[in-house]
This record gives C-alpha cells, sequence and structure tokens, in this order.
C-alpha cells in the first residue's frame, strides 16, 4: 500500500517540475484524443506551435488571447487565496462588457475620447464587481454555497446578455443579426502594438497583476485575506472581519472580470454581441491554479494558455481540429496539477500489506 | 374545434415536467449519495454531456435506446473515477477537481461530437401504460403513461432512499461522510466506500445525460446538457441531502423548464431569452431559500463533505 508523510518544506524545483510535468502530461492526453480522431498529433501542435509562436503576427495573437486571461486570473488568485470559489468570472464579464457597451452605444456621441474610456473602464469595473457582489453577500451573511450562486448567475448574464441582443440594443441595420452597432472611434481601446490587435487591456492586466501583488504581500487586507484560507475558525478567533474581507475579496475579483469584458469589447470585438468569449473565465481559473495562486506567474500562464487558445483557433480553421481539444488539454493539465500537489506536501513510501 | 381544458393544459405540462424533471433527477440522486459519503463532485455537468454524447452514439448505431443507455451511465461512471482517483488518492481539491471534469466533459464532446451534430436518432424508449393506475384521473396521465425509464427513476429514488436509511450500507455511507475517521474505527472502508459512491454518482449523471439525448431530445448538439448539471447540484441543496426530496426538486425544475417552452408555443410577448433564464434564476431562489433552512434547522449536510480523509493525519 501506498504511504504518504508530510514534507517539512516544499522544494523550489519541484515548484516548477510540478506545473512543467502537469503541462507535459496535459499535452500527451491531448495527443492521444487527437490521434484516436486519426489526425497526426505532431501536426497538429506544430501547426499550434506556428499558430501562436510563429510569427511575429501570430505572437501579437497570443496576446490579445492572453489579455483576458491575465486581467481575469489576477483577480481570482485573491478570491482563491481565501478559499472563495468565484467560477463566476464568466457572468462577471459579460456584465462587465454590457455595463460598459452601454456607454459606447448610447451615451457616446460627443465625449473625448479619454473621457469615454475612462467611463467605459469604471463602468466595466463597477459591472463586474455589481454582479460579483450577491453571491458574496450571500455567502458572507448567509453561507450560501458560492460555486453553486456564481455558476446559475453565469447562465443568468447570459440570457440577459441575449435578451439585450434580441431587444433594444440590436442594430436595426444588422439584418436581424443580434448585433449592436459598432462602437464609434472613441470608444475603442487604443492599440498599443502597430498592425495588431493588441489593445491597452495588456497594460490594465499588468498593472492588475501589480496590484494583486501588493494587495496580497503587503496590506493588512492581503495578510488577512491569507489566514482566512488558512483557516476560517482561526481567523475568526484572530479577531477578522471575515464577512468584510469576503466581499471586498470578491468586489475586486468581479471588477478585473468585468474589466476583461470591457477591454474586449472595446479592444478586440468594437461592438456588443452573443458570443463575446465569456469562456475567458472558466480558462482563467485554470491559470490561476497553474500559477501558484502568484500574480506574476499568472501573466506568464496565462500568455501559454493564451498561446494554446491562438493555435487551438488556428488548426480549427487550417484542420478542422475541433476547438474543443483545448478544452480537453487545459483540464488535463489541471488534473495533473491537482493531483500532484500531493508530491510537493507529501513525500511517498510504498509498502507491502496494510499498516 | 373545441379549445383544450385548463386541465388537459396542465396535464400535459405536468407529464412533459416528468420528463424534463428526470434528465435532473438522476444525477441529483446519484450526487446525493456521493457527497454523503463526503466526496463533493461539481463535475456532474462533465459527467452528464459525456453519458448523453455516448449514450446518444450508442443508441444511433446500434439503434437500441437501452444499450445506449447503458453505454451513457458506464461512460459517466468512468469519468467519475477520475475524480475519485484524484480526490479519494491523491487528495487533491474536490472543487477544482470537479470544475476540471466539467470542463473536460464537454471538452471532447465538442470534439468527437462534431461530426455528429444535428443527428437524429429514430428509436426512443417504449411508453407504457400501467394497468389500472394509470386510468386514475389526471395522476394517471400523468405519472403512469410514461417510458421505461422514468419507472427506473421512480424505483430508483425509492428504493435509494431505503438504502440509506433503511440498510447497513446506508449506515456505513452516513458514518463515512459524518466522521470518517469514526467509520474506520467501526470497520467500514472509508476509501472503498467513497470510491463506489463516486462512480455511482458518476452512473446516475451518464444515465441523465443518457435519457436527455435519446427520451428528450433525440439528437445531438454540442453542449446539450446546458447547465442541466449545475441545477442538479444546486438541487442537492434544495432536496437536504434527501433522494426523496430530490424527486420534487426535479419535477419543480421540468415545471419550468417546459413551461418557458408552453409559453413561447403560445407566442407571448415575452422575450424567450427572459423565458429560458428562468430555470436557472429559480434554481438560484432556490437554492438560497434551501440554504437558510438547513442552516436554521441544523440538518442535512455531511459534517465532513470535501474533507479528504488519511489513516496517517487526524
Amino acid at each position: 500500500m501506498i504511504r504518504f508523510e508530510k514534507r517539512e518544506n516544499i522544494s523550489k524545483k519541484l515548484r516548477i517540475l510540478v506545473p512543467l510535468l502537469s503541462v507535459i502530461l496535459g499535452l500527451l492526453v491531448g495527443a492521444i484524443v487527437i490521434a484516436l480522431a486519426k489526425i497526426n498529433p505532431f501536426t497538429a501542435f506544430k501547426a499550434i506551435l506556428v499558430g501562436s509562436f510563429g510569427s511575429k503576427y501570430t505572437f501579437t495573437e497570443t496576446l490579445v488571447f492572453a489579455t483576458p486571461l491575465i486581467l481575469i486570473s489576477v483577480g481570482l488568485i485573491i478570491a482563491f487565496k481565501m478559499n472563495f470559489w468565484n467560477i463566476g468570472a464568466y457572468g462577471q464579464y459579460i456584465i462587465g462588457a454590457v455595463a460598459s457597451s452601454y456607454f459606447a452605444l448610447f451615451i457616446s456621441s460627443n465625449l473625448p475620447k479619454p473621457l469615454l474610456l475612462i467611463i467605459m473602464t469604471v463602468a466595466g469595473l463597477a459591472g463586474g464587481a455589481f454582479w460579483a457582489l450577491i453571491p458574496a453577500l450571500l455567502k458572507a451573511y448567509w453561507e450560501v454555497n458560492e460555486v453553486i450562486s456564481t455558476l446559475l448567475l453565469n447562465y443568468v448574464s447570459l440570457y440577459f446578455l441575449k435578451y439585450l441582443m434580441y431587444g433594444h440594443w440590436r442594430d436595426p441595420r444588422s439584418h436581424g443579426f443580434p448585433l449592436s452597432k459598432t462602437f464609434a472611434d472613441n470608444a475603442q481601446l487604443y492599440k498599443i502594438i502597430p498592425n495588431s490587435r493588441v489593445h491597452l487591456g495588456l497594460v490594465f492586466g499588468i498593472i492588475a497583476a501589480f496590484v494583486v501583488w501588493f494587495i496580497i504581500k503587503k496590506t493588512k487586507f492581503g495578510y488577512e485575506t491569507r489566514i482566512i484560507g488558512g483557516s476560517k475558525q482561526a481567523a475568526l478567533y484572530a479577531g477578522i472581519n471575515v464577512k468584510r474581507n469576503i466581499v471586498i475579496a470578491m468586489l475586486i475579483s468581479g471588477a478585473l472580470a468585468g474589466l476583461a469584458g470591457m477591454a474586449q469589447i472595446s479592444g478586440v470585438i468594437h461592438l456588443l454581441q452573443i458570443e463575446i468569449n465569456p469562456d475567458y473565465g472558466y480558462t482563467a481559473i485554470i491559470a490561476a491554479w497553474l500559477s501558484y495562486l502568484e500574480p506574476f506567474a499568472a501573466i506568464f500562464v496565462s500568455l501559454l494558455l493564451g498561446a494554446l487558445s491562438a493555435g487551438g483557433y488556428q488548426i480549427q480553421i487550417t484542420m478542422q481540429v475541433p476547438f474543443g481539444i483545448v478544452s480537453v488539454i487545459e483540464s488535463s493539465i489541471l488534473f495533473a496539477l491537482i493531483g500532484s500537489e500531493i508530491l510537493l506536501r507529501y513525500s511517498i513510501h510504498f509498502k507491502r500489506g496494510r499498516t | 374545434m373545441l379549445a383544450p381544458s385548463l386541465v388537459t393544459i396542465l396535464t400535459n405540462l405536468i407529464f412533459t415536467a416528468v420528463r424534463s424533471g428526470t434528465i435532473i433527477l438522476f444525477p441529483t440522486i446519484g450526487e446525493i449519495f456521493t457527497e454523503r459519503s463526503g466526496v463533493m463532485n461539481l463535475g456532474i455537468e462533465g459527467m452528464m454531456i459525456v453519458g448523453a454524447f455516448f449514450g446518444f452514439v450508442v443508441a444511433y448505431t446500434t439503434k437500441n435506446p437501452y444499450l445506449g443507455f447503458l453505454a451513457g451511465m458506464i461512460a459517466g461512471g468512468l469519468v467519475a473515477l477520475i475524480h475519485a482517483f484524484i480526490t479519494i488518492t491523491l487528495r487533491g481539491k474536490q472543487v477544482v477537481s470537479g470544475l476540471a471534469l466539467t470542463i473536460f466533459g464537454l471538452g471532447i464532446t465538442n470534439f468527437y461530437g462534431q461530426k455528429f451534430v444535428n443527428f437524429q436518432l429514430k428509436v426512443g424508449f417504449s411508453k407504457i401504460s400501467i394497468p389500472i393506475i394509470s386510468r386514475i384521473p389526471i395522476i394517471g396521465p400523468i405519472f403512469f403513461k410514461q417510458d421505461i425509464i422514468v419507472y427506473f427513476s421512480y424505483i430508483l429514488a425509492a428504493s435509494m432512499w431505503y438504502v440509506l436509511y433503511k440498510t447497513k450500507i446506508g449506515v456505513h455511507l452516513r458514518a463515512t461522510g459524518e466522521n470518517a475517521t469514526a467509520a474506520d474505527a467501526m470497520g467500514v472502508d472509508v476509501f472503498a466506500t467513497r470510491y463506489f459512491w463516486t462512480f455511482f454518482g458518476g452512473l446516475l449523471a451518464g444515465a441523465g445525460g443518457a435519457y436527455l439525448t435519446i427520451g428528450y431530445a433525440p439528437f445531438w448538439l454540442d453542449g446539450i446538457t446546458a447547465g442541466r448539471g449545475w441545477i442538479a447540484v444546486a438541487l442537492v441543496i434544495f432536496a437536504m441531502w434527501d433522494p426523496l426530496n430530490a424527486v420534487f426538486g426535479a419535477y419543480l425544475f421540468g415545471s419550468i423548464d417546459s413551461l418557458q417552452f408552453l409559453l413561447q408555443a403560445s407566442g407571448t410577448t415575452i422575450p424567450s431569452s427572459l423565458l429560458s433564464m428562468q430555470p436557472y434564476l429559480l434554481t438560484f431562489i432556490v437554492v438560497v431559500i434551501a440554504t437558510l433552512i438547513v442552516r436554521f434547522k441544523h440538518i442535512g449536510v455531511p459534517k465532513e463533505l470535501g474533507l479528504p480523509f488519511s489513516r496517517e493525519e487526524k
């Protein structure tokens, strides 16, 4: 039988080796799944690599895919550190996008570009924070399971978006398609790399990572967050206001997801529609875990997962490989990562018979 | 032609509600038992869609709906074993593993399901009118003119209630979820118990998925489970971890589901997106209320839900 013994300290080497091996295992599972569909996995992986890092342009596309992941994952890190399972970034992203679109579609006319963009940014942050506030309050005061509440609210927000897109927000000239009118130039986020789709949202993401790092490492709130994450009971004994901290953590987490939604529609899509890629909200959960809840590592991991998505879209178009393969790889990485957590905390001994 | 009477409309509505509710009832019962053993598996959506897909494909290729149903169950059970291995043997985080399971299930069925999209199934479960009781007014046509799988779900709910409260298996199961260390001292094999009930939860999640694509909506679409797995997770709380309560929860959800279709068909002016939102919104409200009841009455929740067990550490 297998027996586990607690490790005294976790070596740095394992901290890097485990995620690395997880990624390799994830790719291996992906390769098997691809091969079973009678597609050569090496050709597919080469195409993913070329489609994400192959040229200057494809690399900028990787950055575009990574941007929302960075914003959302660093926000999730705060919530996850507290053991608050915010699975609702999907919905917070949608509500952030909707809130900022309101200003782009109905208020924009004559506002100077910087002013409108600031208003839209604030609206995105506020929209996401508001949508996160509901499950946060329910959890803090009534102990409503946040996994379920945030998830169900994801569906509510998706149908709310559909309602708007099939209703008053639809452009009358869209020939019945559920699209809003295209944002005017003053509602489009600045590009930061010429001849690419990379926009200011990437800078927001990096700033957000710094801010979150600072909050966690240097503030009283961050200190308390880590204690609550360790043991809620201990935090209560220490006189920490757990309820207030849950609400603050979720406001930050939701606000950043909302900002990601705003950045995506203002920087990339330039209009509101039903398909605004809220799935980033789920992928970012993987990014947060793969980075061991470290904000700067989350930037790097988001780039990696962004590359996988960018390459995934490429092979969908060029090789007709369904995009689901990206989810298969991502989830396998996640399985390997949480499954091997035990290697970090324990050393393994093999023994005969039962102890 | 005479307009159908209100009774007829309501009877039809609840008849469909039972069918729609059955899709959720299977996974809800399964998850109740998984959670009772101390394991939380949030991957129902993933297990369901894998069951829905394999069930559909096997029913489609063999032209045998029952073989398909069985295949869907087994597929769901096998996927659940991933969760069991990660969380029970390796003691990984249950919430994250469940999410990974959902992402995995949606991804893999999207990948292999592409070539089946919009395929129609020509076979289905046979409908049987139970003699005598199907002639009881209202109740008969609603509950006893259903298909075999619906009857199977009635028997399952009742017998699982019996297993949970009236048998030794049930005692061991509950002990494992309430206090694994004590159960271990009693001689219960905690690992085997948790493995088995996690597998059982997967079987039933697969059953719900297979009933969806073989019995309820006999075609394949990407992401066809559409969040029903999450509603099942929520209904576990509504049911307060009791298989008979799960029946009410599932049919309540089914009623909302079929009511929205009825309203859409009647040409209402309410936008269809707002109608489609109702099952999720309602489940959300129900979970909040159920949580409050559980909290004030101090009932239900298995005490060691979500905690891994090991002999060495206390």
